[in-house]
């Protein structure tokens, strides 16, 4: 693990509320976790300027890397789950002294053209060995789950609009891969030496 | 050349049906045209003025005689009976029904080709020297890398979704004809001192609005750590590129703002916790891979042939055919052919489906069943031999391919523009027929000599005008056509970007302008100077004063 990163924890340096961070607070009902339709109860909070802890509902919540940063212990001692997003526009190197507290990470999308929680996720498994859940939400849709499975996610709250029946297809749609990444994926050419 | 095996075959069936879903379910009501958009797009299918454009990939340019059958064949089927070549060594096809664009990609499956990744922000098709294997200055044939990155860079899960769309081009020549410093990533590959062979590797360079010759990033890679180090950069890339301006989202921008050494750092870093990981290749995959590239089954044979030589004597237009469309060959015997693909008359890059039938059965019959798209939009047959040279040229020129203007100010690229392309502000092909027609006497085309001719109809520089010898910019004033024009460009090792000229020049006066140019050049030249040499000798001034003659 890398020591690379402290933790920049000072307040007026850390960004709120970007375009980069969902704009309203994300609730669904199900989810898509391990490949399977399962219940769901996470209310996803939205950074804002003046979020504070006493703002918060109950039960489980996931709240952005800021508040987690700053009000870890008020977090731990309240009822009901708490994960840690980690918007397009953070990085995880900024949770690595965190991560042996968190078992689950979210990654909200706020457009699913943004490429960077892939990098996220692929980061967090590889490079951080972080072994919890790693849920996508926000703009996830059918399409976009293959590769955010292979990069590391392995949960998935999709918008109301989309029928998770159809989309439990993306996970068998391609049957094979050329290069590695953080699922049983192997490079192509080190499969074609052991045949050769 | 490559040829696929059952993984390469699963994918590509797999995308094709994956497609073919994403198709139905939007037909369906069930996938909205803006959730569509990206996902036809990362499958080579725009959405243009007219209708709806696919873009097929040829993987470093190189083609078989029975995947050329295909291209025509699709060409007629589902087309309207032509194909244009791209400066990305693609093919494009205008008029296709977005219904039909699932069975087309079926049909081409079964010969080993796809549009996977010719489009979207995503890692684009590997080019390559278009005379790879046969040139006269080859140190090492790029081709086997070329198709290793290509591999990896397929469907790579995590860089599918980047800020803008990233190109790799690799060249192993001493003469760069793939223009590696205007790529994203420009690989050249080389050895070092002890005879390993390796990777100076440039980055951050491009055309588009913010034209930027590439810097070197590394000057010495072992080629076992290609797919590491390009996974490094594209990882920082993809977590720091801009993605609030897609004007500034390339990683030219990126590299420029951190400066070429923190840019480094960052890769360095990021590579370091992988760099001898699962990426590494092997001495036994380069040799695997070299194995799909092998010198064609040559034939010992004399130098040059009498009755070739005979020809050239009493044919001119055979002759300026040799001279301007056929270069030196690495084996004895043999010569590189050229066929243009700039008739007068015709868009430059366009053949028909009775073109390309033609060409794949020129090619079975004189050159191995190959053929090379250039990124200059011409074809190539590598391997002729000397003696069917005549053979040949009476064939192409029996299909109105043996225009003999390769390299000619008449040989120029240049992008759809406003007749096709929606991003266009200005037309392309309609200029370039007004140049052709300005020349029309070959005899002074070829006393004017090389002059590499590039044109754009918008700043995204698809025609690539920044590095042209001429470069020609179209600009939309006030709702007319304009152009601007500069001089002095290069793709080559020389790398540079053309110097403007001056303010912007109206349509019908574009042909005299760069008769101007040219005429300048003819007065100024020495010995055998090309156009660009007497540029770099006497600057810009002398060609302005001519050009703005008579606004002064």
């Amino acid at each position: 693990m890398t020591t690379k990163t402290q933790a920049n924890r000072s307040i007026k340096a850390r960004a709120k509320a970007t375009p980069d961070r969902i704009q309203s607070d994300i609730k669904n009902i199900k989810a898509i976790v391990n490949q399977e339709i399962v219940d769901s109860d996470i209310h996803h909070v939205a950074e804002t300027e003046d979020l504070s802890v006493a703002d918060l509902p109950s039960g489980d919540i996931s709240v952005p890397m800021n508040m987690w940063l700053d009000h870890k212990s008020e977090l731990q001692a309240r009822d009901g789950h708490v994960s840690v997003q980690i918007a397009a526009d953070e990085f995880p190197d900024d949770l690595v002294s965190e991560l042996s507290e968190i078992n689950r990470i979210v990654l909200p999308m706020v457009t699913h053209v943004d490429g960077r929680s892939y990098s996220h996720a692929y980061k967090l498994r590889k490079q951080f060995e972080f072994k919890g859940e790693i849920r996508a939400i926000g703009d996830v849709k059918y399409d976009q789950l293959g590769f955010l499975t292979r990069t590391g996610c392995n949960a998935f709250e999709l918008p109301e609009s989309e029928d998770l029946e159809v989309a439990l297809n993306a996970f068998t749609e391609m049957s094979d891969v050329y290069q590695p990444s953080t699922d049983d994926g192997r490079l192509i050419f080190s499969r074609r030496r052991t045949v050769h | 050349m490559y040829k696929y095996d059952g993984v390469d075959k699963a994918i590509v069936s797999d995308r094709v049906e994956q497609f073919r879903g994403q198709v139905q379910r939007h037909l369906a009501g069930k996938l909205s045209a803006a959730d569509l958009a990206p996902l036809r797009l990362r499958n080579g299918l725009y959405m243009q003025i007219h209708a709806h454009m696919l873009r097929v990939s040829i993987p470093y340019g190189l083609l078989n005689s029975e995947q050329m059958r295909a291209l025509a064949q699709v060409s007629r089927q589902y087309d309207k009976g032509y194909g244009h070549f791209t400066t990305r060594q693609n093919i494009q096809f205008n008029w296709p029904a977005l219904a039909d664009v699932p069975d087309i990609l079926k049909d081409l499956s079964n010969v080993e080709m796809h549009a996977i990744q010719t489009s979207g922000n995503c890692i684009r098709n590997i080019s390559s020297d278009h005379y790879a294997g046969v040139a006269t200055d080859e140190i090492i044939d790029p081709r086997p890398y070329c198709e290793i990155i290509r591999q990896w860079s397929t469907l790579h899960p995590e860089f599918y979704w980047l800020p803008r769309k990233f190109k790799i081009a690799v060249t192993g020549a001493t003469n760069d004809r793939a223009a590696v410093q205007f790529h994203d990533i420009g690989l050249e590959v080389v050895h070092n001192d002890t005879q390993e062979i390796g990777f100076r590797v440039y980055v951050g360079g491009g055309l588009g609005r913010t034209p930027v010759i590439g810097k070197v990033i590394k000057e010495f890679l072992p080629r076992a750590d290609i797919l590491s180090y390009c996974e490094a950069i594209l990882r920082v890339y993809n977590l720091h590129g801009r993605r609030d301006n897609k004007y500034k989202a390339r990683i030219k921008i990126l590299v420029n703002a951190m400066g070429i050494d923190g840019f480094r750092d960052e890769v360095e870093a990021e590579w370091a916790h992988f760099k001898d990981g699962e990426l590494k290749l092997h001495d036994d995959d380069f040799n695997t891979m070299q194995s799909f590239f092998p010198k064609p089954d040559y034939e010992e044979l004399d130098a040059g042939d009498e009755r070739v030589q005979q020809w050239r004597g009493l044919d001119s237009r055979f002759k300026a055919w040799f001279d301007n469309n056929t270069e030196a060959h690495i084996e004895t015997g043999y010569r590189i052919v050229n066929i243009s693909l700039k008739e007068h008359g015709v868009a430059p890059g366009d053949a028909t489906d009775a073109q390309m039938d033609a060409i794949a059965d020129i090619a079975e019959q004189y050159s191995f069943g190959e053929i090379r798209v250039t990124h200059e939009q011409n074809l190539v047959l590598a391997d002729v031999r000397y003696k069917d040279l005549l053979e040949v040229w009476k064939a192409l020129d029996a299909q109105r391919l043996a225009t003999a203007n390769i390299g000619s100010v008449n040989d120029m690229i240049c992008c759809p523009g406003l007749d096709f392309c929606s991003l266009a502000n200005a037309s392309s092909i309609s200029v370039a027929k007004q140049i052709n027609e300005e020349f029309n006497d070959f005899d002074e085309l070829y006393d004017i000599g090389e002059v590499k001719l590039k044109m754009s109809g918008c700043m995204n520089a698809c025609g690539h005008h920044h590095v042209g010898h001429i470069g020609i910019l179209g600009v939309d004033k006030k709702g007319e056509e304009w152009y601007q024009l500069t001089v002095g460009g290069d793709a080559s090792n020389q790398a540079a970007l053309g110097t403007h000229l001056g303010k912007a020049i109206a349509k019908d006066e574009v042909g005299g302008a760069v008769r101007n140019i040219l005429e300048v050049y003819q007065a100024n030249r020495s010995d055998d100077e090309r156009l660009l040499d007497t540029f770099r000798r006497v600057g810009i001034e002398p060609f302005k004063e001519k050009v703005y003659a008579e606004d002064a």
